[in-house]
């Protein structure tokens, strides 16, 4: 008998502190009440995660709203998401980020959102099902995709041999980003020639090196400039072009940032890297979500910015922020 | 029978009457499923309490409960499912003393067949059809070897893990098979949508599926010359041989037979994703094995039981649940986790010695 009441003791006190690791003192009464709005990333570990975690937290100060950040338990896995936003539907939270990871996988689970009555606000990328969200908040990749081939094409004067290596066949945001680049650079530097644009990197940036090494074996005598679009294939072609001797040879844009790459940008083996603004892009999904809850009219297609760093421009102050984002703390 | 054991073994379970024994045995893997609802329950009802700075009374007399709901349930069931009818076949292989690490990818890969069919434009029974005819084909080519190379199952499904995670790779040509909403019948999605279209169902036809094929399984493996057969096998392969068990056939047949569970599984997961992804099975065994070990199946075989199993993957899912209710984060969710299955099987043991087996 004993036994048992120790037993059931241990068993409230360990309920109790488990309830208390989640509390937060800021709902004190007589203050109204707080809407409270889930965010909910592709993934937590990566640092792209993080600057987005750091811009939600943001956003959440500046309007007064309180946020749960909670990504999937399986990094990047589509059904994990799913159990996430469906849980936050059953807590019956005021209103859900989200940035989906799969624009068919998530349609369904949205889709019951709405019909519970809390509106989604997507960011950084897209949902078949684009109608049943509030509004969408993110990058505009085509756009991102021109400002790469403009860069490239200055760098090269209008002429010479292209390649541009592809993230993986059904990735939405890189497809717009590799279409962007490509049209811009046939409309506007018509004498660049672009000698591969059908090759797929795979999911890792040691895929990514792979296909590199096989494209610059097969063109690294006559390529003069190299696009990539996205952070882990923008390494692995990186890497291949320093095992050739070919970096800093050949002008070479990628996108999105990581600190490997602001040391390659300032030994000038990377000539331009296009950016996004995770920081701004989490801040303006929480902040335009509370304004929805708060009665205001939003609209339903928001651009964050699309940002180039060079050589020459990466000392400065707002570029600088971009390339190696402040980690806000919680 | 049950008197001669009690005498030769001086089972104290021999206080309790005889269907008390059986109902506490029958229940028993449930009252670890109780024992975390319940603690989960007691921890929003304090968090709950702690925040709203209200006198106990005022605060008793406006409480609800976002856990302990008709709501949560449903959804709680729907994020079992996968786990749980994959962990039924899971277990007929652990009671055999066996292992299969390839349950995950071969789930992936079924549910990446049943895309591409019907992306190709197949009617959904064929395609069903041959979804479920390769998971068999998976779960035999893994029972197969097993039997005829006598390697073990671990090393075996080990390999086939990662061949059949290249092979669904290879089929969905590196991506994301997505079809058409408009080829996807809309029975699929609604087996696993947490509320179903019909109320009086209470809970989505999936989720009804799985505790049919559990009730199945249990007789199967209670009740059939094949069940004994493979608890023989799991207990002792030796002397289960020497009685006249067809050692390798018993083995072949339960990995098939689970590749049939992990096939229903991809299903269920396709139900789910509405695409068939390739990776997206990588990690599941892990959880399929954990969903068997928590219900009480020993991983030195010849122990387990489905409804054991199925309590078990709720287990699993009512800690993720009750994790995002009170807002704890994703690294203390993890480390809970792996706490509960390790005081599930402590609890399970000291369970067994009080009302026996």
């Amino acid at each position: 008998m004993m036994k048992r009441c120790y037993l059931l003791s241990l068993f409230l006190l360990l309920s109790t502190a488990t309830a208390c690791c989640g509390v937060d003192t800021s709902n004190k009464p007589g203050v109204p009440k707080q809407y409270v709005i889930a965010v909910v990333p592709k993934a937590t570990i990566h640092e792209f995660w993080k600057s987005i975690h750091a811009g939600a937290i943001q956003g959440a100060k500046e309007s007064g709203v309180k946020i749960l950040w909670k990504g999937p338990l399986l990094e990047s896995d589509p059904e994990s998401q799913i159990n996430v936003v469906q849980d936050f539907i059953t807590k019956r939270v005021d209103g859900i980020c989200l940035a989906p990871l799969d624009p068919h996988a998530l349609t369904g689970v949205v889709r019951d959102a709405k019909a519970e009555g809390i509106p989604v606000v997507l960011f950084g990328s897209q949902l078949d099902a684009a109608e049943t969200v509030v509004s969408q908040v993110g990058t505009d990749n085509a756009h991102g995709g021109a400002v790469g081939a403009r860069h490239l094409g200055q760098l090269l004067g209008g002429k010479g041999n292209v390649i541009m290596l592809r993230y993986t066949a059904g990735s939405v945001d890189s497809d717009q980003r590799e279409n962007g680049f490509l049209d811009t650079l046939h409309k506007e530097f018509p004498d660049i020639r672009v000698l591969s644009d059908s090759e797929y990197a795979g999911a890792s940036a040691e895929m990514a090196l792979d296909k590199s090494q096989q494209l610059l074996e097969k063109y690294g005598d006559r390529v003069n400039g190299i696009f990539t679009p996205c952070q882990h294939v923008t390494l692995g072609m990186l890497r291949a072009l320093e095992e050739r001797g070919l970096a800093g040879k050949v002008k070479f844009v990628g996108f999105d940032s990581t600190p490997g790459l602001v040391v390659a940008m300032r030994e000038g083996k990377l000539h331009g890297l296009v950016l996004q603004d995770p920081v701004r892009m989490a801040a303006t999904a929480v902040k335009t979500l509370a304004a929805h809850l708060k009665g205001q009219q939003v609209a339903p297609q928001i651009s964050t910015g699309e940002y180039l760093a060079t050589p020459e421009n990466m000392d400065r102050a707002d570029i600088r922020a971009l390339l190696e984002p402040h980690l806000g703390e919680e | 029978m049950t008197a001669a054991r009690n005498c030769l073994t001086n089972d104290p379970s021999g206080r309790l009457p005889g269907i008390l024994r059986r109902l506490a045995n029958l229940l028993g893997p449930f009252l670890g499923l109780a024992a975390v609802i319940a603690f989960f329950a007691a921890a929003e009802l304090v968090q709950s309490f702690w925040r709203s700075g209200q006198t106990p009374g005022e605060f008793l007399s406006s409480y609800h409960s976002t856990f302990c709901t008709i709501r949560n349930v449903q959804t709680v069931l729907v994020q079992t499912a996968t786990v749980a009818v994959a962990a039924l076949g899971m277990t007929m292989i652990i009671v055999a003393g066996g292992i299969d690490l390839s349950a995950g990818t071969a789930l992936a890969l079924v549910a990446t067949v049943f895309a591409c069919l019907l992306r190709a434009g197949w009617f959904v029974a064929p395609a069903l059809l041959a979804s479920l005819l390769v998971g068999c084909a998976a779960g035999w080519i893994n029972g197969a070897l097993v039997s005829l190379l006598r390697i073990v199952p671990f090393i075996i499904t080990l390999g086939t893990m990662t061949f059949y995670l290249g092979l669904a790779k290879l089929i969905a040509g590196e991506t994301t098979v997505r079809p058409g909403l408009d080829q996807i019948p809309a029975w699929i999605p609604a087996l696993v949508t947490p509320r179903p279209n019909s109320a009086w169902l209470l809970v989505p036809p999936g989720i009804w599926l799985v505790v049919g094929l559990t009730i199945v399984m249990e007789g199967v493996l209670r009740y059939t010359v094949f069940g004994r057969q493979v608890v023989a096998v799991g207990s002792n392969e030796q002397s289960a041989r020497l009685c006249g068990v067809r050692v390798g056939l018993v083995k072949t047949a339960v990995y098939t037979l689970a590749g049939l569970f992990v096939a229903v599984a991809g299903i269920l997961q396709f139900a789910r994703l509405s695409s068939g992804n390739p990776t997206s099975g990588i990690g599941q065994e892990l959880r399929v094995i954990a969903a068997v070990v928590v219900g009480g199946g020993s991983l030195s075989g010849g122990r387990g039981s489905m409804f054991g199993t199925f309590a078990g993957a709720c287990i699993m899912a009512v800690i993720s649940s009750g994790c995002t209710m009170l807002e704890l984060k994703n690294p203390v969710q993890d480390m809970v986790i792996g706490i509960v299955i390790v005081a599930a099987v402590i609890l399970d043991q000291i369970r067994r010695k009080r009302f026996g087996p």
